[in-house]
Protein backbone atom coordinates (compact mmCIF):
# COMPACT_ATOMS: atom_id res chain seq x y z
CA UNK A 1 0.00 0.00 0.00
CA UNK A 2 1.14 3.53 -0.78
CA UNK A 3 1.53 5.85 2.18
CA UNK A 4 -0.91 8.32 0.63
CA UNK A 5 -3.56 5.61 0.24
CA UNK A 6 -2.97 4.52 3.80
CA UNK A 7 -3.54 8.03 5.11
CA UNK A 8 -6.65 8.38 2.95
CA UNK A 9 -8.14 5.09 4.11
CA UNK A 10 -7.33 5.71 7.75
CA UNK A 11 -8.85 9.20 7.49
CA UNK A 12 -12.05 7.59 6.23
CA UNK A 13 -12.04 5.03 9.04
CA UNK A 14 -11.58 7.82 11.60
CA UNK A 15 -14.15 9.97 9.74
CA UNK A 16 -11.80 12.94 9.75
CA UNK A 17 -13.31 16.21 8.63
CA UNK A 18 -9.97 17.85 7.83
CA UNK A 19 -7.37 16.92 5.21
CA UNK A 20 -4.26 15.49 6.83
CA UNK A 21 -0.71 14.88 5.62
CA UNK A 22 2.03 12.53 6.68
CA UNK A 23 3.31 15.24 9.05
CA UNK A 24 -0.05 15.85 10.76
CA UNK A 25 -0.25 15.08 14.45
CA UNK A 26 -2.80 12.32 15.10
CA UNK A 27 -3.53 13.34 18.66
CA UNK A 28 -4.19 16.96 17.79
CA UNK A 29 -7.11 15.90 15.60
CA UNK A 30 -10.54 16.89 16.90
CA UNK A 31 -11.64 13.31 16.22
CA UNK A 32 -8.91 11.72 18.35
CA UNK A 33 -10.24 9.94 21.45
CA UNK A 34 -10.36 6.45 22.94
CA UNK A 35 -12.78 5.35 20.23
CA UNK A 36 -10.36 6.65 17.60
CA UNK A 37 -7.61 4.58 19.22
CA UNK A 38 -9.81 1.48 18.98
CA UNK A 39 -10.60 2.17 15.31
CA UNK A 40 -6.89 2.73 14.59
CA UNK A 41 -5.87 -0.54 16.30
CA UNK A 42 -8.54 -2.50 14.42
CA UNK A 43 -7.61 -0.97 11.05
CA UNK A 44 -3.87 -1.56 11.46
CA UNK A 45 -4.50 -5.11 12.68
CA UNK A 46 -6.75 -5.96 9.72
CA UNK A 47 -4.61 -4.23 7.08
CA UNK A 48 -1.04 -5.03 8.20
CA UNK A 49 -1.47 -7.81 10.77
CA UNK A 50 0.38 -5.55 13.23
CA UNK A 51 -0.82 -5.18 16.82
CA UNK A 52 -0.53 -1.73 18.31
CA UNK A 53 -0.48 -1.88 22.11
CA UNK A 54 -1.21 0.86 24.64
CA UNK A 55 2.46 1.97 24.64
CA UNK A 56 2.40 2.32 20.86
CA UNK A 57 -0.76 4.42 21.06
CA UNK A 58 0.93 6.53 23.73
CA UNK A 59 4.13 7.08 21.73
CA UNK A 60 2.66 7.67 18.27
CA UNK A 61 2.70 11.34 17.25
CA UNK A 62 2.34 12.00 13.49
CA UNK A 63 1.02 9.74 10.72
CA UNK A 64 4.67 9.27 9.77
CA UNK A 65 5.50 7.94 13.23
CA UNK A 66 2.59 5.52 12.86
CA UNK A 67 4.00 4.35 9.51
CA UNK A 68 7.40 3.83 11.14
CA UNK A 69 5.80 1.76 13.89
CA UNK A 70 3.91 -0.39 11.39
CA UNK A 71 7.12 -0.80 9.37
CA UNK A 72 8.33 1.23 6.37
CA UNK A 73 8.88 -2.04 4.45
CA UNK A 74 5.11 -2.62 4.40
CA UNK A 75 4.62 0.49 2.24
CA UNK A 76 5.35 0.92 -1.47
CA UNK A 77 7.13 4.24 -1.37
CA UNK B 1 -29.96 -36.72 31.65
CA UNK B 2 -28.61 -33.22 31.89
CA UNK B 3 -29.69 -29.67 32.57
CA UNK B 4 -31.78 -27.00 30.89
CA UNK B 5 -32.26 -23.26 31.19
CA UNK B 6 -35.91 -22.85 32.22
CA UNK B 7 -36.27 -19.10 32.46
CA UNK B 8 -34.40 -15.80 32.43
CA UNK B 9 -35.55 -12.44 33.76
CA UNK B 10 -33.71 -9.15 34.00
CA UNK B 11 -34.22 -5.74 35.54
CA UNK B 12 -32.69 -2.35 34.90
CA UNK B 13 -32.49 0.56 37.34
CA UNK B 14 -35.13 3.27 36.82
CA UNK B 15 -32.67 6.05 36.06
CA UNK B 16 -32.00 6.16 32.33
CA UNK B 17 -29.01 8.08 30.94
CA UNK B 18 -29.43 8.76 27.22
CA UNK B 19 -26.72 9.92 24.84
CA UNK B 20 -28.52 13.27 24.82
CA UNK B 21 -28.07 13.49 28.61
CA UNK B 22 -24.35 12.83 28.19
CA UNK B 23 -24.16 15.25 25.26
CA UNK B 24 -25.54 17.99 27.51
CA UNK B 25 -22.89 17.20 30.10
CA UNK B 26 -20.02 16.85 27.62
CA UNK B 27 -20.92 19.37 24.87
CA UNK B 28 -17.52 19.10 23.10
CA UNK B 29 -17.89 15.40 22.32
CA UNK B 30 -19.74 13.94 19.33
CA UNK B 31 -22.13 11.36 20.82
CA UNK B 32 -23.75 10.72 17.45
CA UNK B 33 -20.47 9.25 16.25
CA UNK B 34 -20.15 7.30 19.48
CA UNK B 35 -23.64 5.90 18.90
CA UNK B 36 -22.82 4.87 15.33
CA UNK B 37 -19.55 3.17 16.21
CA UNK B 38 -20.09 1.74 19.69
CA UNK B 39 -23.80 1.10 19.18
CA UNK B 40 -25.04 2.37 22.53
CA UNK B 41 -27.94 4.84 22.74
CA UNK B 42 -28.92 4.50 26.35
CA UNK B 43 -27.95 2.91 29.65
CA UNK B 44 -29.48 2.71 33.12
CA UNK B 45 -27.69 3.41 36.37
CA UNK B 46 -28.63 2.95 40.01
CA UNK B 47 -29.51 5.86 42.26
CA UNK B 48 -27.39 6.76 45.30
CA UNK B 49 -28.74 4.24 47.80
CA UNK B 50 -29.57 1.45 45.34
CA UNK B 51 -27.26 -1.57 45.18
CA UNK B 52 -26.58 -4.72 43.18
CA UNK B 53 -28.45 -6.70 45.84
CA UNK B 54 -31.52 -4.46 45.41
CA UNK B 55 -31.44 -5.13 41.66
CA UNK B 56 -30.86 -8.84 42.26
CA UNK B 57 -33.92 -9.05 44.53
CA UNK B 58 -36.07 -7.41 41.86
CA UNK B 59 -34.81 -9.77 39.14
CA UNK B 60 -35.47 -12.83 41.32
CA UNK B 61 -38.94 -11.63 42.37
CA UNK B 62 -39.75 -11.22 38.70
CA UNK B 63 -38.70 -14.78 37.94
CA UNK B 64 -40.80 -16.16 40.81
CA UNK B 65 -43.88 -14.33 39.51
CA UNK B 66 -44.03 -17.02 36.82
CA UNK B 67 -44.55 -20.74 37.32
CA UNK B 68 -41.21 -21.30 39.09
CA UNK B 69 -41.69 -22.63 42.63
CA UNK B 70 -39.10 -20.87 44.77
CA UNK B 71 -39.18 -23.69 47.32
CA UNK B 72 -37.56 -25.93 44.73
CA UNK B 73 -34.43 -23.74 44.54
CA UNK B 74 -31.58 -25.65 46.18
CA UNK B 75 -28.60 -23.48 45.18
CA UNK B 76 -27.88 -19.77 44.58
CA UNK B 77 -24.90 -18.76 42.45
CA UNK B 78 -24.49 -15.00 42.41
CA UNK B 79 -21.98 -13.23 40.18
CA UNK B 80 -21.03 -9.70 41.21
CA UNK B 81 -18.05 -7.38 41.52
CA UNK B 82 -20.10 -4.76 43.33
CA UNK B 83 -21.21 -6.65 46.47
CA UNK B 84 -23.14 -4.78 49.16
CA UNK B 85 -20.50 -5.66 51.75
CA UNK B 86 -16.94 -6.97 51.75
CA UNK B 87 -18.55 -9.66 53.89
CA UNK B 88 -20.98 -11.38 54.21
CA UNK B 89 -21.75 -12.90 50.85
CA UNK B 90 -24.52 -11.18 48.89
CA UNK B 91 -26.04 -14.56 47.95
CA UNK B 92 -26.69 -15.28 51.66
CA UNK B 93 -28.62 -12.03 52.10
CA UNK B 94 -30.50 -12.76 48.90
CA UNK B 95 -31.58 -16.17 50.29
CA UNK B 96 -33.20 -14.39 53.22
CA UNK B 97 -34.74 -11.53 51.22
CA UNK B 98 -36.37 -14.02 48.87
CA UNK B 99 -37.45 -16.31 51.76
CA UNK B 100 -35.77 -19.28 50.13
CA UNK B 101 -35.20 -22.52 52.04
CA UNK B 102 -32.40 -22.73 54.61
CA UNK B 103 -31.09 -26.10 53.44
CA UNK B 104 -29.62 -24.70 50.23
CA UNK B 105 -26.19 -23.61 49.03
CA UNK B 106 -25.47 -19.94 48.31
CA UNK B 107 -22.27 -18.28 47.18
CA UNK B 108 -20.97 -15.24 45.36
CA UNK B 109 -18.33 -15.45 42.69
CA UNK B 110 -16.32 -12.46 41.63
CA UNK B 111 -16.11 -12.31 37.85
CA UNK B 112 -17.09 -9.66 35.33
CA UNK B 113 -17.96 -10.18 31.70
CA UNK B 114 -17.04 -13.89 31.74
CA UNK B 115 -19.26 -14.48 34.80
CA UNK B 116 -22.53 -15.65 33.27
CA UNK B 117 -20.99 -18.40 31.15
CA UNK B 118 -18.98 -19.51 34.19
CA UNK B 119 -22.21 -19.58 36.19
CA UNK B 120 -24.01 -21.74 33.65
CA UNK B 121 -21.18 -24.24 33.62
CA UNK B 122 -20.94 -24.33 37.43
CA UNK B 123 -24.70 -24.85 37.66
CA UNK B 124 -24.48 -27.66 35.12
CA UNK B 125 -21.68 -29.24 37.17
CA UNK B 126 -23.66 -29.07 40.42
CA UNK B 127 -26.59 -30.75 38.69
CA UNK B 128 -24.47 -33.39 36.92
CA UNK B 129 -22.79 -34.31 40.21
CA UNK B 130 -26.18 -34.60 41.91
CA UNK B 131 -25.47 -31.80 44.39
CA UNK B 132 -28.39 -29.65 43.25
CA UNK B 133 -31.49 -29.94 41.07
CA UNK B 134 -32.75 -26.39 40.59
CA UNK B 135 -30.29 -23.51 40.62
CA UNK B 136 -30.88 -19.77 40.78
CA UNK B 137 -28.05 -18.09 38.88
CA UNK B 138 -27.95 -14.34 39.48
CA UNK B 139 -25.80 -11.64 37.92
CA UNK B 140 -25.97 -8.19 39.50
CA UNK B 141 -23.63 -5.35 38.68
CA UNK B 142 -23.41 -1.62 39.40
CA UNK B 143 -20.15 -0.46 37.82
CA UNK B 144 -21.62 3.08 37.75
CA UNK B 145 -20.63 3.34 41.41
CA UNK B 146 -16.96 2.86 40.45
CA UNK B 147 -16.78 5.28 37.51
CA UNK B 148 -15.44 8.83 37.93
CA UNK B 149 -17.96 11.50 36.99
CA UNK B 150 -15.55 12.95 34.43
CA UNK B 151 -14.72 9.59 32.84
CA UNK B 152 -16.86 10.20 29.80
CA UNK B 153 -15.86 7.03 27.94
CA UNK B 154 -16.64 4.56 30.70
CA UNK B 155 -19.82 6.41 31.66
CA UNK B 156 -20.91 6.08 28.03
CA UNK B 157 -20.14 2.38 27.84
CA UNK B 158 -21.26 0.80 31.11
CA UNK B 159 -24.77 0.32 32.44
CA UNK B 160 -26.11 -1.35 35.59
CA UNK B 161 -28.47 -4.33 35.65
CA UNK B 162 -29.33 -7.63 37.30
CA UNK B 163 -30.50 -10.93 35.86
CA UNK B 164 -31.90 -14.16 37.24
CA UNK B 165 -31.72 -17.54 35.47
CA UNK B 166 -33.21 -20.86 36.53
CA UNK B 167 -31.22 -23.93 35.54
CA UNK B 168 -32.66 -27.31 36.43
CA UNK B 169 -32.13 -31.04 36.17
CA UNK B 170 -33.71 -32.46 33.03
CA UNK B 171 -33.97 -35.57 30.90
CA UNK B 172 -32.78 -33.32 28.07
CA UNK B 173 -29.15 -32.27 28.00
CA UNK B 174 -29.30 -28.68 26.79
CA UNK B 175 -26.09 -27.35 28.30
CA UNK B 176 -23.21 -28.49 26.12
CA UNK B 177 -19.44 -28.25 26.28
CA UNK B 178 -17.88 -25.25 28.02
CA UNK B 179 -14.30 -23.98 28.10
CA UNK B 180 -12.44 -21.42 30.20
CA UNK B 181 -9.43 -19.16 29.92
CA UNK B 182 -7.44 -16.99 32.30
CA UNK B 183 -4.58 -14.50 31.98
CA UNK B 184 -4.02 -12.81 35.33
CA UNK B 185 -0.99 -11.06 33.82
CA UNK B 186 -3.56 -8.59 32.53
CA UNK B 187 -5.15 -7.99 35.96
CA UNK B 188 -4.43 -4.26 35.80
CA UNK B 189 -5.99 -3.66 32.38
CA UNK B 190 -9.41 -3.27 33.97
CA UNK B 191 -9.22 -2.55 37.67
CA UNK B 192 -10.50 -0.65 40.70
CA UNK B 193 -7.24 -0.38 42.66
CA UNK B 194 -8.42 1.00 45.99
CA UNK B 195 -10.95 -0.17 48.53
CA UNK B 196 -9.87 -3.80 48.83
CA UNK B 197 -7.27 -5.12 51.26
CA UNK B 198 -4.21 -4.26 49.13
CA UNK B 199 -4.90 -0.52 48.96
CA UNK B 200 -7.30 1.36 51.22
CA UNK B 201 -9.91 3.67 49.74
CA UNK B 202 -8.06 7.01 49.66
CA UNK B 203 -10.14 10.13 50.22
CA UNK B 204 -7.27 12.34 48.96
CA UNK B 205 -6.67 10.31 45.87
CA UNK B 206 -4.83 11.95 42.96
CA UNK B 207 -6.96 12.58 39.88
CA UNK B 208 -5.41 11.03 36.76
CA UNK B 209 -6.06 11.65 33.10
CA UNK B 210 -6.34 9.10 30.30
CA UNK B 211 -5.00 11.62 27.78
CA UNK B 212 -8.33 11.85 25.98
CA UNK B 213 -9.99 14.23 28.43
CA UNK B 214 -11.27 11.39 30.61
CA UNK B 215 -10.45 11.48 34.32
CA UNK B 216 -10.21 8.75 36.94
CA UNK B 217 -8.42 7.95 40.18
CA UNK B 218 -7.23 4.77 41.87
CA UNK B 219 -10.53 4.77 43.77
CA UNK B 220 -12.32 4.45 40.45
CA UNK B 221 -12.67 2.04 37.58
CA UNK B 222 -9.72 2.18 35.19
CA UNK B 223 -9.84 0.53 31.79
CA UNK B 224 -6.90 0.31 29.41
CA UNK B 225 -9.04 0.34 26.28
CA UNK B 226 -6.34 -0.53 23.70
CA UNK B 227 -5.07 -3.47 25.76
CA UNK B 228 -8.56 -4.84 26.43
CA UNK B 229 -9.37 -4.51 22.74
CA UNK B 230 -6.17 -6.33 21.74
CA UNK B 231 -6.75 -9.09 24.27
CA UNK B 232 -10.23 -9.66 22.93
CA UNK B 233 -9.17 -9.50 19.29
CA UNK B 234 -6.32 -11.97 19.84
CA UNK B 235 -7.93 -14.46 22.21
CA UNK B 236 -11.65 -14.66 21.48
CA UNK B 237 -11.75 -15.65 17.77
CA UNK B 238 -9.38 -18.58 18.50
CA UNK B 239 -11.31 -19.46 21.66
CA UNK B 240 -14.57 -19.52 19.70
CA UNK B 241 -13.04 -22.01 17.26
CA UNK B 242 -11.94 -24.19 20.21
CA UNK B 243 -15.53 -24.09 21.49
CA UNK B 244 -16.78 -25.29 18.11
CA UNK B 245 -14.30 -28.19 18.16
CA UNK B 246 -15.27 -29.01 21.75
CA UNK B 247 -18.90 -29.31 20.66
CA UNK B 248 -18.16 -31.02 17.32
CA UNK B 249 -19.73 -28.23 15.32
CA UNK B 250 -18.74 -26.10 12.35
CA UNK B 251 -18.98 -22.32 12.46
CA UNK B 252 -22.14 -22.31 10.29
CA UNK B 253 -23.94 -24.94 12.40
CA UNK B 254 -24.57 -22.48 15.22
CA UNK B 255 -27.97 -20.79 14.95
CA UNK B 256 -26.91 -17.77 16.95
CA UNK B 257 -23.75 -16.47 18.56
CA UNK B 258 -24.30 -14.37 21.66
CA UNK B 259 -21.08 -12.73 22.81
CA UNK B 260 -20.63 -10.48 25.80
CA UNK B 261 -22.00 -7.14 24.61
CA UNK B 262 -18.87 -5.03 25.09
CA UNK B 263 -19.28 -2.61 22.22
CA UNK B 264 -20.68 -3.04 18.72
CA UNK B 265 -17.48 -2.05 16.92
CA UNK B 266 -15.43 -4.63 18.79
CA UNK B 267 -18.13 -7.29 18.35
CA UNK B 268 -18.29 -6.79 14.59
CA UNK B 269 -14.50 -6.79 14.38
CA UNK B 270 -14.46 -10.26 15.97
CA UNK B 271 -17.48 -11.46 14.00
CA UNK B 272 -15.65 -10.77 10.74
CA UNK B 273 -12.49 -12.51 11.98
CA UNK B 274 -14.45 -15.65 12.89
CA UNK B 275 -16.45 -15.35 9.64
CA UNK B 276 -19.87 -15.37 11.26
CA UNK B 277 -22.73 -13.89 9.22
CA UNK B 278 -24.31 -10.84 10.83
CA UNK B 279 -27.73 -12.55 10.92
CA UNK B 280 -26.24 -15.26 13.15
CA UNK B 281 -24.60 -12.81 15.51
CA UNK B 282 -26.71 -11.05 18.09
CA UNK B 283 -26.11 -7.44 19.13
CA UNK B 284 -28.55 -5.72 21.48
CA UNK B 285 -26.26 -3.29 23.28
CA UNK B 286 -28.25 -0.28 22.03
CA UNK B 287 -30.60 0.21 24.97
CA UNK B 288 -28.56 -1.20 27.85
CA UNK B 289 -24.86 -0.48 27.32
CA UNK B 290 -22.26 -2.89 28.63
CA UNK B 291 -23.86 -4.37 31.75
CA UNK B 292 -20.85 -6.64 32.48
CA UNK B 293 -22.00 -10.15 33.54
CA UNK B 294 -25.60 -9.22 32.71
CA UNK B 295 -25.16 -8.68 28.96
CA UNK B 296 -25.32 -12.34 27.91
CA UNK B 297 -28.45 -13.30 29.89
CA UNK B 298 -30.18 -10.07 28.76
CA UNK B 299 -29.26 -10.82 25.13
CA UNK B 300 -30.25 -14.49 25.47
CA UNK B 301 -33.63 -13.52 26.95
CA UNK B 302 -34.26 -10.90 24.24
CA UNK B 303 -33.13 -13.20 21.42
CA UNK B 304 -35.16 -16.15 22.72
CA UNK B 305 -38.40 -14.21 22.18
CA UNK B 306 -38.00 -15.07 18.48
CA UNK B 307 -37.26 -18.77 19.01
CA UNK B 308 -39.87 -21.18 17.64
CA UNK B 309 -37.82 -24.40 17.37
CA UNK B 310 -34.70 -25.83 18.98
CA UNK B 311 -31.65 -23.62 18.39
CA UNK B 312 -27.96 -24.08 19.13
CA UNK B 313 -26.59 -20.93 20.70
CA UNK B 314 -22.93 -20.26 21.41
CA UNK B 315 -22.29 -17.98 24.38
CA UNK B 316 -18.91 -16.31 24.88
CA UNK B 317 -17.93 -14.00 27.75
CA UNK B 318 -14.61 -12.13 28.11
CA UNK B 319 -13.16 -9.28 30.08
CA UNK B 320 -11.84 -8.25 33.49
CA UNK B 321 -9.38 -10.71 35.03
CA UNK B 322 -8.42 -11.17 32.32
CA UNK B 323 -10.92 -13.98 32.11
CA UNK B 324 -12.94 -15.65 29.40
CA UNK B 325 -15.37 -18.53 29.17
CA UNK B 326 -18.01 -19.84 26.85
CA UNK B 327 -20.11 -22.77 25.83
CA UNK B 328 -23.01 -24.17 23.89
CA UNK B 329 -26.62 -24.06 25.03
CA UNK B 330 -29.70 -25.42 23.30
CA UNK B 331 -32.83 -23.31 23.64
CA UNK B 332 -36.21 -24.41 22.27
CA UNK B 333 -38.58 -21.77 23.65
CA UNK B 334 -38.96 -18.17 24.62
CA UNK B 335 -37.21 -17.80 27.99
Amino acid sequence: MKKQDFIKELSEELELETVVTIASSIKDLDEWDSMGAMILIAYVSDTFDVTLDADDIESITTFNSLIERIGEEKFLE
Amino acid sequence: MGAIINKIEYVLPEREITNQDLQNEFPDYDFLKFEQKVGIKSRYIVSEGETALDLAIRACEKIFEGNIDKNEIDFILLCTQSPDYILPTTACILQDKLSLRNDIGALDFNLGCSGYTYGLSLANGLIASNQAKKILLVTAETYSKFIHKKDRTNRSIFGDAATATIISYSEEDNIGGFLFGTDGGGYDKLIVRNGGCRNNFDTNCEIKNYGTGNEYSDNHLYMNGPEVFNFTAQVIPKFTKELLIKNNLEVNQIDQYIFHQANAFMLNFMRKRIKIKSENFYINIENYGNTVSCTIPIALKDYSQEITSSEKIMLVGFGVGLSWSGGLVTINKSL
